[in-house]
């Protein structure tokens, strides 16, 4: 830290600078002003190294969780392996995937495994289940097993994990579940596996997503309306704490919020003003937050292409929460003031265009320059072919593997932990940020919290405002996309690629998914005990509308009896209402 | 044409699909090229939306889709607009389409397809001269 | 015959058989003012008495469209055959509009016999309250015994648009300050219900009391009959008193009747002041005086008064 007198030095120097070289310059080109910016140590002033960095490992955290990861524990043992990682690496959930039937998930897995896979599931669900509709719904026509697999049962959860048996079994591999509406009916159906497996449902570790807020903002896959989602919430998480105590509770995200147009600042603000209201729920249900907070994970937040911006971003995020876990909620366990995520920085996948795709993988780098430098595994993510809808392509996975690679084995972006530490310019980017996102924070918490800033309609209002903004500055090249709103025309080149599909989903499975999954449904409906059924369903009703009891041991119960997942889902409707969509 | 005429488009998400960014942007920004846009948000059956094009007298529909059920759903809402007289009401589809899926589309009918970075004002423009044409 | 090439008798006829397609591009073609939409609204006049007209309105976030949707699933259970308008505002700087009415009203959306139109203000001079009186025409012609005329919310426009309903509702909800403070002056004289929606939000007894209260410190008489009713559109908590409140006849025919000829008189003016201002626009849009004049009142040779009265002078009004 500089001296009082140093810094008024400076600022005369600077002063001066700008006077004898920087204007006459700007004057020179004819411009209204600099195109660039020069920081000096005037930029953070006030900057004290303890308080505002500290070490990597120690409140506040800005500098990172640890001092290194176990990838890079090991990554010049896998190197010389040739080891193949699924994100996460070995012994967590695999990749993500999903699609068609049950049995076709399962038949995909079993592929993997032959291949290699050693992870657990990492589920996507269809729509239809997400939604917490059966796949004979007149709302499932044309999306049953399309985005992920589909589930209507636990006969058809209990199909998935025929793949995981053995010493694969649900005690040795972690599930991630990408679910959050009827997040409480697949944890049920979860726990209700172990207990079926004679596994102890203490050993159950995994992920699902059980993000219900940020549905309401950025997804679009809800049910009920906030207040009852959030007693759902409230069960989950501390029937978690109790029975499954090792399963992470909740995956929270900026990552969709900022996809859907939400700018940096609403992405940090609105994913922890969600994750108040979670921790808040905890509190309320008599939890002490050392207890439960360790257990929340983040998904990911957002991303853009504006690398410096993203790494103050990341270190902003992590002092944000460390101190509002800290001062806000007296955590005294450090483990519940550091955001856990997979991935820190990237580019997120609206960076990337659909107007030569080759492209996405230079931009894609960025992000991986981006997350190696701010506390994370330099991840290039996504692969270049994510916009074109098709998936992603064997090229794509490679060039993706290849440059996440090259950037921490030749480029060795990650030996250094948080490298702009003390960076004029990072240090007081990183302070804007931050107090940027406070305010909006405050804003929120102002209006009654995450909650009530959904039922005003404000955060999916500002995020759908946001990206109309962003439509519109691209459409006026006040931003500019290469290839897409500049330098097109006859003089570019439109360089394609050529793809190899990744053949791993058959096409004519999902054709023919929703005719088997009816089917099945029928057979169920056939071989159920009705009077099982009927009770189970009458006695979570009865518990829905008594704010005061978890409805795990009832959801428990409905999905072992062979209610559907619809079933189960109309009666919370009933009883909770449905989510009104958000007026523009 | 009277000058008091305006344009009026139907924007719709069929179908589970959540992902509205791209529909929100294409609403505010046809209502920013003076066209008035009924707005019907998620998951709208076929029913619904061929239900409010006819009641609310559009000139065209657009149908936003991610999921990877562009084919079944814009099917079936063609479907619909048949079933209640109105399958003149000309229809664009946008959000993640493959290149591939495009002719399928055409050939059903579908008078446009948008995809990714095309600019709103194109698709402002495309309309107008549809409208003007007929 | 394709929609485009029907005839004014071809969309009337269509109309009076209720037939959806017809009835939609009539409204259109009547909104737009196309020519020979009057010889059509002369048509329906003699078919379009038969309906209640009743208006909801109340700030943004009241609830309008959630409760409109509530209330049309009641009135169909009761054998009603519904017409609604909702209303949103035109963009003043594009001319264009986002109508997102709609979006509440699912569980009414394609329930037979439940015919919703989005309209938009359109910024004319009284355009919006004649376009509703006329769209609730013809609605009514169509077969609809009901019409909801569902406002923006903000602004002066639709205080007026309420003059075409013969009941008005006004939707308060609580934690937006003082409830009762955000309504506009002249809305506690129109309103035939008041409506305290979101009821299971904190405050709602506090709106509740504050509304008694000024109906109970007006002058006015009949302030002592306006029902306040408590409604939660999420849960259906209310809306069946709500309905019975705005579908009871009047209380007292007399005044029913007054009413009726205020809004007779004040139609017609507004039809004869919105042609007055078409005429005089369309004149001055075919020929280069407008541009003349303004030149002269910038320059100083003439003052905006004096323009005005020799456009007054020089105007035939004869078609």
């Amino acid at each position: 830290m500089k001296s009082q007198d140093d810094l008024e030095r400076i600022a005369c120097a600077e002063e001066q600078w700008k006077h004898d070289v920087l204007e006459p310059r700007v004057k020179r080109f004819q411009l209204e002003k600099s195109p660039t910016r020069f920081y000096t140590p005037t930029a953070a002033r006030d900057f004290d190294f303890l308080e505002k960095v500290g070490f990597p490992g120690q409140y506040p955290f800005t500098a990172g969780n640890n001092p290194f990861d176990f990838w890079r524990a090991y990554a010049e043992a896998g190197a010389k392996m040739g080891v193949r990682p699924e994100y996460g690496g070995s012994g967590a959930a695999g990749r993500y995937s999903g699609y068609g039937t049950a049995e076709d998930y399962r038949d995909y897995l079993l592929r993997m495994q032959s291949l290699g896979s050693r992870g657990g599931p990492n589920v996507a669900f269809d729509l239809v289940t997400q939604c917490g509709y059966d796949s004979d719904s007149p709302f499932a026509a044309g999306e049953v097993g399309r985005v992920g697999v589909a589930v209507d049962s636990f006969r058809d959860f209990q199909v998935i994990y025929e793949a995981f048996t053995g010493d694969r079994d649900i005690d040795r591999v972690p599930s991630n579940f990408t679910i959050n509406a009827p997040a409480a009916v697949i944890i049920a159906m979860y726990a209700a596996l172990a207990e079926k497996r004679g596994i102890a449902p203490a050993q159950l570790r995994g992920t699902p997503q059980n993000d219900i807020l940020k549905e309401f903002i950025a997804r679009g896959t809800y049910i009920y309306p906030p207040r009852p989602s959030m007693r759902l919430f409230r069960d989950t998480l501390v029937f978690c704490r109790k029975h499954l105590p090792k399963l992470n509770v909740t995956s929270i995200g900026g990552y969709h919020i900022r996809e859907a147009g939400a700018t940096r600042v609403q992405d940090l603000a609105f994913s922890f003003a969600n994750g108040v209201a979670y921790l808040q729920a905890g509190v309320d249900a008599g939890l002490d937050i050392d207890d439960f907070a360790p257990m929340f994970t983040f998904n990911a937040f957002g991303g853009s292409m504006e690398i410096y911006h993203e790494i103050a971003f990341q270190r902003a995020a992590r002092r944000m929460w460390a101190r509002i876990l800290r001062e806000r909620f007296g955590a005294k366990d450090a483990r519940s003031m550091m955001i856990r995520q997979p991935i820190t920085a990237h580019i997120g996948c609206t960076s990337t265009t659909l107007q030569r795709p080759l492209n996405n993988l230079a931009r894609a780098v960025v992000g991986g320059i981006a997350s190696g430098m701010c506390g994370g595994l330099p991840a290039v993510y996504p692969p270049f072919d994510e916009p074109l809808g098709l998936g992603h392509s064997l090229e794509s996975i490679q060039l993706q593997m290849d440059a996440t690679r090259i950037l921490i084995f030749e480029a060795k972006v990650a030996d250094v932990v948080d490298p702009w530490a003390g960076s004029y310019f990072m240090e007081s980017l990183t302070d804007e940020t931050e107090a940027a996102a406070q305010a909006e924070l405050d804003k929120i918490e102002a209006m009654g919290g995450a909650v009530a800033a959904i039922e005003n309609g404000y955060m999916p209002r500002a995020v759908a405002k946001s990206a109309y903004e962003r439509q519109r500055r691209i459409e006026n090249q006040e931003d500019f996309m290469v290839g897409v709103n500049c330098f097109m025309g006859d003089n570019e080149l439109e360089v394609s690629a050529q793809r190899m599909v990744d053949e791993l989903y058959d096409a004519a499975h999902m054709a023919t998914a929703e005719e088997r999954q009816l089917a099945k449904l029928a057979q169920l409906r056939r071989e159920r005990n009705g009077k099982a059924v009927a009770d189970g369903l009458a006695a979570l009703e009865a518990h829905a509308k008594d704010e005061a009891v978890n409805l795990m041991p009832d959801l428990i119960e409905c999905v072992k009896s062979g209610a559907t997942l619809q079933e189960i889902c109309d009666v919370l409707r009933g009883v909770f209402g449905e989510a009104e969509p958000v007026k523009l | 044409m009277n000058s008091e005429r305006k344009i009026r488009v139907l924007v719709a998400k069929p179908g589970l699909d959540g992902h509205d960014r791209g529909a929100r942007v294409v609403a505010y920004g046809l209502r920013d090229a003076g066209f008035e846009v009924i707005y019907t948000g998620l998951r709208q059956t076929p029913e619904q939306i061929a239900t409010a094009a006819v009641q609310e007298d559009v000139d065209v529909i657009g149908l936003s889709v991610l999921s990877g059920a562009h084919l079944a759903l814009t099917r079936k809402v063609i479907e619909q607009l048949r079933q209640q007289g109105a399958a003149d009401i000309p229809i664009l589809v946008g959000g993640l389409i493959p290149e591939s899926d495009k002719p399928a589309l055409k050939e059903m009918g579908v008078a446009g397809v948008f995809t990714a970075g095309t600019p709103i004002s194109s698709i402002a423009a495309f309309i107008r001269s549809h409208v003007a044409s007929m | 015959m394709t929609m485009a090439a029907r005839t004014w008798n071809d969309l009337v006829g269509g109309v009076r058989r209720g037939e959806p397609r017809p009835l939609a591009r009539l409204i259109s073609q009547v909104e737009d003012r196309v020519p020979g939409w009057e010889q059509a609204m002369k048509a329906l006049y003699p078919h379009s008495g038969g309906a209640q007209v009743i208006g909801i309105t109340g700030p943004p976030g009241a609830g309008k469209s959630s409760l409109t949707n509530r209330i049309t699933a009641s009135l169909v259970a009761r054998g009603h055959r519904v017409g609604i308008i909702a209303v949103d505002p035109t963009s003043p700087f594009s001319g264009g509009a986002l109508l997102g009415d709609r979006l509440r009203m699912r569980d009414v959306a394609t329930t037979p016999g439940v015919f919703i139109r989005s309209m938009a203000t359109r910024g004319t001079l009284g355009g919006l309250c004649q376009s509703a009186r006329d769209v609730a025409r013809i609605l009514t012609a169509a077969g609809h015994d009901i019409v909801l005329i569902e406002t923006v919310g903000v602004g002066h426009d639709e205080i007026e648009v309420v003059k075409a309903a013969g009941c008005v509702a006004v939707v308060c909800v609580p934690g937006q300050g003082d409830a009762v403070q955000t309504l506009k002056a002249g809305i506690m004289e129109i309103a035939d219900v008041f409506v305290v929606n979101k009821v299971d939000r904190d405050g709602a007894d506090a709106v509740i009391t504050d509304i008694r209260a000024m109906l109970a410190l007006a002058a006015d008489k009949r302030n002592e009959t306006v029902p306040v009713i408590a409604t939660c559109a999420l849960t259906g908590q209310g809306i069946e008193p709500l309905v019975e409140a705005l579908i009871a006849p009047a209380a007292r025919a007399a005044e029913v009747m007054a009413r009726h000829e205020a809004r007779v008189r004040e139609e017609i003016l507004t039809l004869v002041e919105r042609e007055i201002a078409r005429v005089v626009r369309e004149r001055w849009g075919t020929n280069a005086e407008l541009d003349s004049t303004v030149e002269r009142v910038c320059s100083g040779e003439l003052d905006p008064y004096s323009a005005a009265q020799s456009v007054l002078r020089s105007i035939n009004l004869k078609d």
